[in-house]
């Protein structure tokens, strides 16, 4: 019992090394170069509210796509449910609150119940049709998106999410981190300690075997469209607090741009969680890339946002060949320090 | 054989009494042009306002069909666009998306179907080619100089209210009317940029740069800039600009839309280049907004009237037979009055170019210089 309870120091060493590489790598090249260049990082009260969402939203976003994406379900409808769960929501909360008091939280809870349904739409069409999820998906994109311009002709949403509840809510840090600490707790705890989480995990790792067992794949597919779509209620909700507006015109796919955020983030994610837990990678992830995020928010007068998607989409197709490669790269490294390390004995 | 007879005469004549049903009015046929607008931006207050006017009031008012295309991002859709609304028998084009305007045309000639600019003007070149086009209608609204001083003047007032340190947004840059209009903030200001204070130079400058850089601006008035916009970005940097203890935030073009809720909280003065819709008057009313240098939304009307002319056989041309190119000037108001005095003017049926106006634009009596003057004219 004591040989099993014995801290294997190697390995612990060796996860947290794996587990803080990546973000630790990005604070350190990102904060020298701020610090080079005699700025900071994050430089106002504004700027750490900003970085907190771009942190959340990233985070959540991540783990909506992965849900599914980790299942062989490719969903592009993510940010179009976003889009559309928020404009619903500001249009039943602001007749009756009228921006007031209670209307931040009151959005939050209609845009992540809305979102929640649309999840369950898409999911469910998705299981009625059994046709390809990319496509699917794709159709679904377009429905939510032509929905969004018909409830707003196209304009963006102002004054429904604007008003003193929701600056309230956009300038306390801690709600933003609370709201992000609820969002990770309950996909943690629904994943990773429930039945339906275990459930998950087998269809994920061996459908066939899974349902020859006896589990339902088709309960199981929608709760996590539900779930997604519910998550992806917040990030609308956090997007119409930060910009103070919600894009009604955004038609022909351009909600897809969400969900694209949360590519680089889910690969990282991904990686990270080999030496933890998935969810904290995307967490870890989505630090890294709301650090890239204040630093080109620093630099943008040298770095314009043409070059950002340039830099974010290098970034991406770098760490994919790491992925691909990833031995082949460390049998290389180890070759050059055994080198390194051997050339002063054969000296002497 | 005689009933024959009969029936061809009844035929023809029902003929005869159809072909003179589709004359009357002054100019031969009164037929209702079908009208196809390619926009770049959808959602936004001012492209909102003149979307209103053309399809709730003008369609209306003239029983045109007036259909706008989704957001075009790049020359290709606005190819695609003309290409579609050609195919389906539309009359003409307004052009209210800028991206290759030299290649809109050139498809509007080649598809047959009337070309004509709302929004912003045409490269010298480009207009000195078509001109004297058939399908080149004209354009009608501010140009490029026009653009540059609505940046000037509301650089001046600020700098007349004594300002030392503000932000400034350059929206889209290089978008040709954003680089005018922010070269004459930054003149307007009483500053330079690498040096130069001239139009051309600076907006020469800018287009080299391909955006304006901070560094280059130079003199009393410090200013911190920002473009563009990214929801992961954009934010933050307005929340550092706001840190910075500015005096004012001035804007090209669309802060009033993506900024007044951040700008009013921080109760800090700001000017934009945008329109007169009902938010802007509740930014001027209860934010902090004290500058609008707007366009109307039915300064759209004299374009209709190019259209409905030609249709009916009767385009408007100067001595050349060249098509025309008018500017149009910028509304200003400083104050809630002001917006409550100009906006009150553009409401619902209500309208500086009503059907009354352009009415008096529309038949074939209408020459071009009564044409120019009706829609010079100070009607604000």
């Amino acid at each position: 019992m004591e040989q099993n309870r014995k801290i294997n120091w190697k390995d612990l060493g060796k996860r947290t090394a794996g587990t803080i590489a990546i973000p630790l790598l990005f604070f350190v090249v990102l904060f020298s170069i701020c610090l080079g260049n005699g700025r900071m990082l994050i430089s106002s009260s504004a700027g750490l509210i900003s970085f907190l969402v771009s942190v959340t939203t990233i985070t959540i976003t991540t783990m909506a796509l992965s849900i599914n994406l980790n299942s062989g379900r490719f969903d592009f409808s993510l940010g179009s449910m976003s889009v559309l769960a928020m404009i619903l929501s500001s249009k039943i909360v602001y007749p009756l609150l009228g921006g007031g008091a209670g209307s931040a939280i009151l959005m939050l809870l209609f845009s992540v119940i809305i979102g929640t349904v649309l999840g369950l739409i898409s999911g469910g069409i998705y299981c009625l049709l059994r046709i390809p999820p990319i496509i699917t998906s794709l159709a679904i994109t377009l429905i939510f998106e032509g929905i969004s311009f018909t409830l707003t002709g196209g304009s963006y949403v102002m004054d429904e999410v604007r008003g003193s509840s929701m600056s309230f809510f956009f300038g306390q840090w801690w709600a933003i981190l609370l709201l992000l600490a609820i969002a990770m707790a309950f996909v943690i705890f629904m994943f990773d300690h429930t039945s339906f989480g275990y459930r998950y995990q087998s269809l994920r790792t061996g459908q066939k075997l899974a349902v020859n067992q006896g589990i339902k794949e088709i309960p199981n597919a929608l709760a996590c469209y539900g779930i997604c779509g519910g998550l992806m209620g917040i990030v609308g909700f956090l997007q119409a607090g930060i910009t103070t507006s919600v894009n009604g015109g955004s038609l022909n796919f351009a909600s897809i741009a969400i969900m694209f955020t949360a590519f680089l983030p889910m690969f990282i994610g991904g990686y990270i969680g080999r030496f933890s837990n998935d969810k904290l990678g995307y967490f870890l992830a989505g630090l890294s890339m709301g650090m890239l995020n204040a630093f080109f928010s620093t630099f943008h007068n040298e770095i314009d946002v043409s070059v950002q998607s340039i830099i974010n989409a290098v970034l991406l197709v770098l760490f994919l060949i790491y992925l691909a490669n990833e031995q082949k790269i460390i049998g290389w490294f180890k070759k050059l320090f055994s080198k390194k390390n051997h050339a002063p004995a054969e000296q002497n | 054989m005689k009933k024959l007879k009969n029936a061809t005469l009844l035929l023809s004549a029902l003929g005869c009494m159809t072909l003179a049903s589709c004359g009357g009015g002054k100019g031969g046929t009164t037929a209702a042009p079908k009208i196809g607008v390619l926009v770049a931006d959808v959602s936004g207050e001012e492209a909102q306002a003149f979307r209103t006017y053309m399809t709730e009031y003008v369609a209306k008012q003239y029983g045109a069909t007036i259909e706008y295309t989704t957001a075009l991002e790049n020359a290709a859709d606005e190819k695609s666009a003309i290409e579609d609304f050609a195919g389906r028998g539309f009359d003409a084009i307004i052009s209210m998306s800028s991206s290759d305007r030299a290649a809109q045309l050139a498809t509007c000639v080649q598809n047959k179907i009337y070309y004509t600019v709302g929004s912003g003007m045409l490269d010298d070149k480009v207009y000195e080619t078509y001109k004297g086009n058939e399908y080149f209608l004209g354009q009608i609204g501010p140009s490029m100089q026009t653009e540059y001083e609505a940046g000037l003047a509301m650089g001046q007032y600020y700098k007349a209210k004594g300002v030392d340190h503000v932000g400034m947004y350059g929206a889209f840059i290089p978008n040709p009317m954003h680089v005018f209009r922010a070269a004459g903030v930054i003149v307007g200001l009483g500053d330079t940029y690498g040096e130069a204070s001239e139009m051309g130079a600076i907006v020469g400058q800018i287009y080299a740069d391909n955006g304006i850089q901070q560094a280059k601006i130079g003199g009393d008035v410090t200013v911190d800039y920002m473009a563009g916009f990214d929801p992961t970005t954009t934010y933050s940097t307005l929340g550092s600009i706001i840190g910075s203890g500015i005096d004012a935030f001035l804007s090209v073009g669309m802060a009033t839309t993506f900024f007044s809720q951040n700008l009013n909280d921080a109760k800090i003065p700001y000017g934009d280049i945008d329109a007169f819709t009902s938010s802007n008057g509740t930014n001027m009313s209860s934010g902090s907004l004290n500058y609008l240098a707007g366009k109307y939304a039915s300064s759209l009307g004299p374009v209709y009237a190019l259209i409905a002319n030609a249709k009916n056989g009767h385009s408007i041309r100067d001595a050349q037979g060249n098509a025309p190119s008018i500017s149009q000037s910028y509304a200003v108001a400083t104050s809630s009055e002001e917006f409550t005095a100009l906006a009150a003017k553009e409401s619902g049926d209500t309208r500086i170019f009503s059907k009354e106006v352009l009415d008096s634009m529309i038949g074939d009596s209408v020459t071009y210089d009564a044409f120019v003057e009706a829609v010079q004219k100070e009607r604000i």
